[in-house]
C-alpha cells in the first residue's frame, strides 16, 4: 500500500483526487481488489511497455523487439492506440499515459478497477503469481547470466526452442490437482498436457537449460488465464466503467466523450465479433436474467460462461450467426443463426484457450515421446505441426511421435534423426485420436 | 526505456542476417520492388515467427454478428478474423514485414557481390563539405574537449611520471592533456548522378522479360543511391521510336512493332546535352532487350553514336540482353563485336531470374 500511494504521487493532484473517488465508488458497488498502483507513463514509452505486456523488465528477447516495431507502427499510423495497460499482480500495476485526456484517464481508472477485481477473484487466476513483476525480473536477470556465460546465439536459440512449446501447458492444471488434492510440486508422469513440464524433467539437458525451460512454463501458466477469460474479463472490466463513470464520475460535459472513447473500445467492424462488445453484453444479459455477477465471474471461464448464457434471446437480440466458407464461391457466408449452432461453434472456439490440444501419453519404444492430438474436427497446420514438433525433438533428443488426424485419416507425424515423415496409421490399428 | 530498444536492436540485426542469407532469392524476385517507398523497403520475412501447434485454416468460419439472410456472402471486413478465441493470437498469422533502408540493402548488396565503391570519373571529386567529428587534436575550442580521451592521457602521464598512487586515486588534466574533437573532412564522391534506363517494348519483349529488367532496375538504383547523394533516374522505351516515361509506364507500357535502337541512344544523348552535362553528372546509361534490331544499319548507327557521342560523356554503358522467345541476340554480339577490349562498355545476357544477381555483379562491379 506505502509503494502505491508513493507511485501514485507522482500523478498530478487531480488525477490523484479521481483515482481515489473512482476507486472508492468502484469498492462501494461491491468490486473487491488488492490496492492500485496507477503510473504515470509518457505516450513514447508506451509501445515499449506494451511489448512487453506491461512488465517493466523482461528476459531480453527478440520477439518483444518485434512485437515493439510492429505497436510502433501501427501506433504510428494511427491505426490503434493503447488506453489501459493493467496487470495481474498485488498491488495491481496500471498505467495512465500521459498524453490521454482527463476522462480517458476516468475511463482507464475505472475499467482497471473491474480488471483488478476479476484478477483477485476469478478461480483461474487464484493460483497466478501475484509477485510476477519480481519473478520476470529475476527471470531476467537469470537470462542475462546464462547469455554471459554460453553467448546470447546458444541461449536464444534454445529459449527460441521452448517458446514455440509455450502453449503446451496445461490450463486445467490447479484444477485438477486440487481436485486430486495432491501436493503441487510433485513429479509430472505421462499421461499429462503439461508437456513443457515434462520435458524440464525428463529431457536430456544441461542445468541452466532446464532451468530456462521451467522459466518459460512459469510465464505461460501465469498468461494463461487470461487466454481462457478474455471475453468475461473485458466485459467485466467494461460493463463497470460505464457503471461507475454514468454514475456521477463523469460530469456532463464529459458523457459526449465518453460515449466516443467507450464506442472506441467496444466498437465492431461490421459482420465481426469484437471480444469487449460480446463480454459486456453477455454481462449486461446475465444481469437482465437476474443472475448472480459476483458468483459468475468467480466460477467461469469464457466457455463455461458463454455455454451458461448464449440462449436464443441473445442470439436473435445480438443477430448473432455462423459463417462458412462456400466451397463454390470462396467466400464466407451467413450459415446458420440457430442459437445452437452459434453456442456450439464459439464453444469450440474458445475450448482449450483456443488452441489444439496436444496430450503427452508416454515414451514409447526407442524412447520416442508419443504426443497424441486430441482432434475435434479441426484440423492442424502440418506445417507449422511439423516444424514444432522437430522442436520438440531437439529438445527431447529422441524421436518424437504426434497421433492427429489429417482430412479424416489418422496420421502419425513422426521426427527422427533430423527427418520428418507423415506416415498413414492403418484401420485395423485403435485410432490414436 | 525499458531496455526495449536492446531487445528492437537484436531484432533488426536477426532480420539482417535473414535478408543477408536470403538476399539471393531477393535478387531474384520482384517481392521487394513494389514495397519500396522513399528511403526504407518493406522485406516479408517468411517464418521468423516462432511455429507453434495451430488449427489451420483457424479464420475460415466463426461467428460473426450483423443483419442478413442465409447464404449472404460477408463483407471484406468480416473476414480474417470473424471468430472468437482465434483472434487472441492472429497476428502470429500474417508474414512479418520489416522496414530496411536502403542504404543498408545496398550495402549488403554490395557485401553479396562483392562490388567495389564507385571510383568517380576525373577528378572531379568535391571535396564536399560532409566531414564528421570523429578525429581528435590536442588543441581547439573547449566545447570541443573530449573528456575522455583528456582524461585518458593525463591518467597516462599521471602513471608515466610516477606520480599515480593506488590508495589516492587522483588524476588532474593539465593543459598538454587536454584533447579536443575534430572534424575530418571527408572526400566525398561527386555527388550527382543520373541513371538512364532504356527499354525495348517492341512486340517481343514480353512480361517475363520485362519482370527481369525490372528487377535489375531497382538493385541498380539501390546501388547507386548509396553511391551518390543524388540520383537521378530517367525510363526511356523504345520500338521504332523512343520516348522519355514516368517509372509506372516503364514497368507497364507494353508496345508492338519494330525496333529501331539508336532512336533511344539518340534521346538519351539528347538529354544529356540538354539536361544532365558531362562535366557536372555522373551518368549511365542502362539499355536491355532481347537483341533483335531493326536492321544491321540502324546498329552501325548505334556502334557510332556510342564511340562518338555517349561512352565519351558516361562513366560506363551497359546493355543488359534478356533473351526471349523471339529474339535473336544480335545485338549483343555485336556490341561484342564493336567495343572488343573497351571496359566503358559492360554486356550481359540473362536467360532466367536466377542470373540477375551476376548481371548485377558484371554492371556494377568495376567500380566505374
Amino acid at each position: 500500500m506505502d509503494g502505491a500511494r508513493r507511485s501514485q504521487s507522482s500523478l498530478p493532484p487531480n488525477l490523484r483526487r479521481w483515482a481515489a473517488e473512482i476507486e472508492r465508488d468502484a469498492r462501494s458497488r461491491g468490486l473487491d481488489f488488492f490496492a492500485l498502483d496507477f503510473r504515470w507513463l509518457d505516450a513514447a514509452d508506451v509501445n515499449g511497455l506494451a511489448a512487453y505486456g506491461g512488465f517493466p523488465v523482461r528476459a531480453p528477447s527478440w520477439r518483444f523487439g518485434m512485437e515493439y516495431e510492429r505497436l510502433s507502427k501501427t501506433h504510428a499510423w494511427g491505426l490503434s492506440r493503447i488506453y489501459e495497460l493493467v496487470i495481474n499482480t498485488d498491488p495491481v500495476v496500471a498505467y495512465l499515459v500521459r498524453s490521454n485526456s482527463e476522462s480517458e484517464q476516468k475511463l482507464v481508472m475505472a475499467h482497471v478497477c473491474g480488471h483488478a477485481d476479476f484478477f483477485r477473484h476469478n478461480a483461474w487466476f487464484a493460483s497466478t503469481d501475484r509477485g510476477m513483476l519480481d519473478t520476470l525480473a529475476q527471470h531476467a536477470v537469470r537470462v542475462r547470466r546464462e547469455i554471459e556465460r554460453h553467448g546470447i546465439e546458444r541461449v536464444e536459440r534454445f529459449l527460441d526452442l521452448c517458446l514455440s512449446l509455450d502453449t503446451l501447458v496445461d490450463p486445467y492444471d490447479e484444477l485438477r490437482r486440487s481436485l486430486r488434492k495432491s501436493a503441487a510440486g510433485g513429479a509430472i508422469t505421462a499421461p499429462t498436457y503439461d508437456v513443457l513440464g515434462f520435458l524440464a524433467e525428463n529431457a536430456p539437458l544441461e542445468d541452466w537449460e532446464r532451468e530456462l525451460i521451467a522459466q518459460v512454463r512459469a510465464e505461460a501458466r501465469y498468461f494463461l488465464p487470461q487466454r481462457l477469460t478474455r471475453i468475461m474479463n473485458e466485459g467485466w472490466a467494461s460493463f463497470w466503467h460505464s457503471r461507475i463513470l454514468t454514475g456521477g464520475v463523469l460530469d456532463s460535459s464529459e458523457i459526449v466523450d465518453f460515449a466516443d472513447c467507450h464506442s472506441g473500445a467496444t466498437q465492431q467492424a461490421p459482420g465481426r465479433l469484437n471480444p469487449y462488445k460480446l463480454g459486456i453484453e453477455l454481462w449486461r444479459h446475465a444481469e437482465a436474467r437476474g443472475e448472480d455477477l459476483f458468483k459468475l465471474r468467480r466460477a467461469h471461464n469464457d466457455a463455461s460462461f458463454v455455454d451458461l448464457l448464449l440462449d436464443d434471446e441473445f442470439v436473435a437480440h445480438h443477430a448473432l450467426f455462423v459463417h462458412q466458407k462456400n466451397a463454390r464461391t470462396g467466400k464466407q457466408e451467413i450459415a446458420d443463426r440457430s442459437a445452437a449452432k452459434v453456442r456450439e461453434r464459439l464453444l469450440t472456439q474458445l475450448a482449450w484457450g483456443g488452441l489444439p490440444r496436444i496430450e503427452l501419453s508416454g515414451v514409447g519404444d526407442g524412447r520416442a515421446l508419443e504426443l497424441v492430438h486430441r482432434h475435434d474436427g479441426r484440423d492442424l497446420d502440418l506445417q507449422k505441426a511439423s516444424d514444432t514438433l522437430q522442436r520438440v525433438a531437439t529438445l527431447w533428443k529422441r524421436p518424437v511421435r504426434l497421433a492427429t488426424r489429417l482430412e479424416g485419416v489418422a496420421k502419425r507425424l513422426v521426427w527422427s534423426e533430423g527427418t520428418f515423415e507423415s506416415v498413414d496409421v492403418t484401420e485395423s490399428a485403435p485410432d490414436p485420436a | 526505456m525499458f531496455r526495449i530498444e536492446a531487445d528492437r536492436e537484436r531484432f533488426r540485426e536477426i532480420v539482417r542476417g535473414r535478408i543477408r542469407s536470403d538476399l539471393r532469392r531477393y535478387l531474384s524476385t520482384p517481392e521487394l520492388l513494389a514495397k519500396h517507398a522513399g528511403k526504407t523497403v518493406s522485406v516479408p520475412l517468411p517464418q521468423i515467427e516462432l511455429p507453434h501447434f495451430e488449427f489451420a485454416n483457424e479464420d475460415d468460419d466463426g461467428v460473426g454478428q450483423g443483419q442478413g439472410a442465409r447464404g449472404d456472402a460477408l463483407s471484406e471486413g468480416g473476414e480474417g478474423e470473424p471468430g472468437e478465441g482465434a483472434a487472441g493470437n492472429a497476428n502470429a498469422e500474417h508474414a512479418v514485414e520489416v522496414e530496411v533502408e536502403l542504404e543498408e540493402l545496398a550495402e549488403m548488396l554490395g557485401r553479396e557481390l562483392g562490388l567495389p565503391h564507385v571510383e568517380p570519373r576525373g577528378r572531379r571529386e568535391i571535396e564536399s563539405d560532409a566531414g564528421r567529428y570523429n578525429g581528435v587534436r590536442s588543441s581547439g575550442p573547449d566545447s570541443l574537449r573530449h573528456f575522455r580521451r583528456t582524461f585518458r592521457s593525463a591518467l597516462r602521464r599521471t602513471i608515466a611520471s610516477g606520480q599515480w598512487d593506488p590508495e589516492h586515486p587522483r588524476v588532474v588534466p593539465q593543459r598538454e592533456d587536454f584533447r579536443f574533437k575534430s572534424r575530418r573532412p571527408a572526400p566525398v564522391p561527386d555527388s550527382s548522378a543520373v541513371v538512364f534506363h532504356m527499354m525495348d517494348v517492341s512486340g517481343s519483349m514480353g512480361r517475363e522479360q520485362k519482370e527481369i529488367v525490372r528487377i535489375e532496375a531497382f538493385w541498380i538504383d539501390t546501388w547507386l543511391r548509396s553511391q551518390y547523394r543524388n540520383l537521378e533516374v530517367v525510363y526511356l522505351v523504345h520500338d521504332a521510336t523512343a520516348k522519355q516515361v514516368d517509372h509506372d509506364t516503364f514497368f507497364h507500357l507494353r508496345e508492338s512493332g519494330g525496333t529501331r535502337i539508336s532512336s533511344a541512344y539518340e534521346l538519351c544523348l539528347d538529354l544529356i546535352r540538354s539536361r544532365y552535362p558531362a562535366d557536372e553528372w555522373n551518368i549511365y546509361p542502362f539499355h536491355y532487350s532481347d537483341g533483335d534490331n531493326w536492321s544491321a544499319r540502324d546498329t552501325e548507327r548505334c556502334v557510332s553514336l556510342l564511340r562518338d557521342e555517349l561512352l565519351p560523356r558516361v562513366n560506363q554503358f551497359c546493355y543488359g540482353q534478356v533473351r526471349s522467345a523471339y529474339g535473336s541476340g544480335q545485338f549483343k554480339k555485336d556490341l561484342d563485336h564493336a567495343f572488343l577490349g573497351d571496359d566503358r562498355v559492360v554486356t550481359t545476357n540473362v536467360a532466367e531470374r536466377d542470373e540477375i544477381a551476376d548481371t548485377l555483379r558484371a554492371f556494377l562491379g568495376a567500380g566505374r
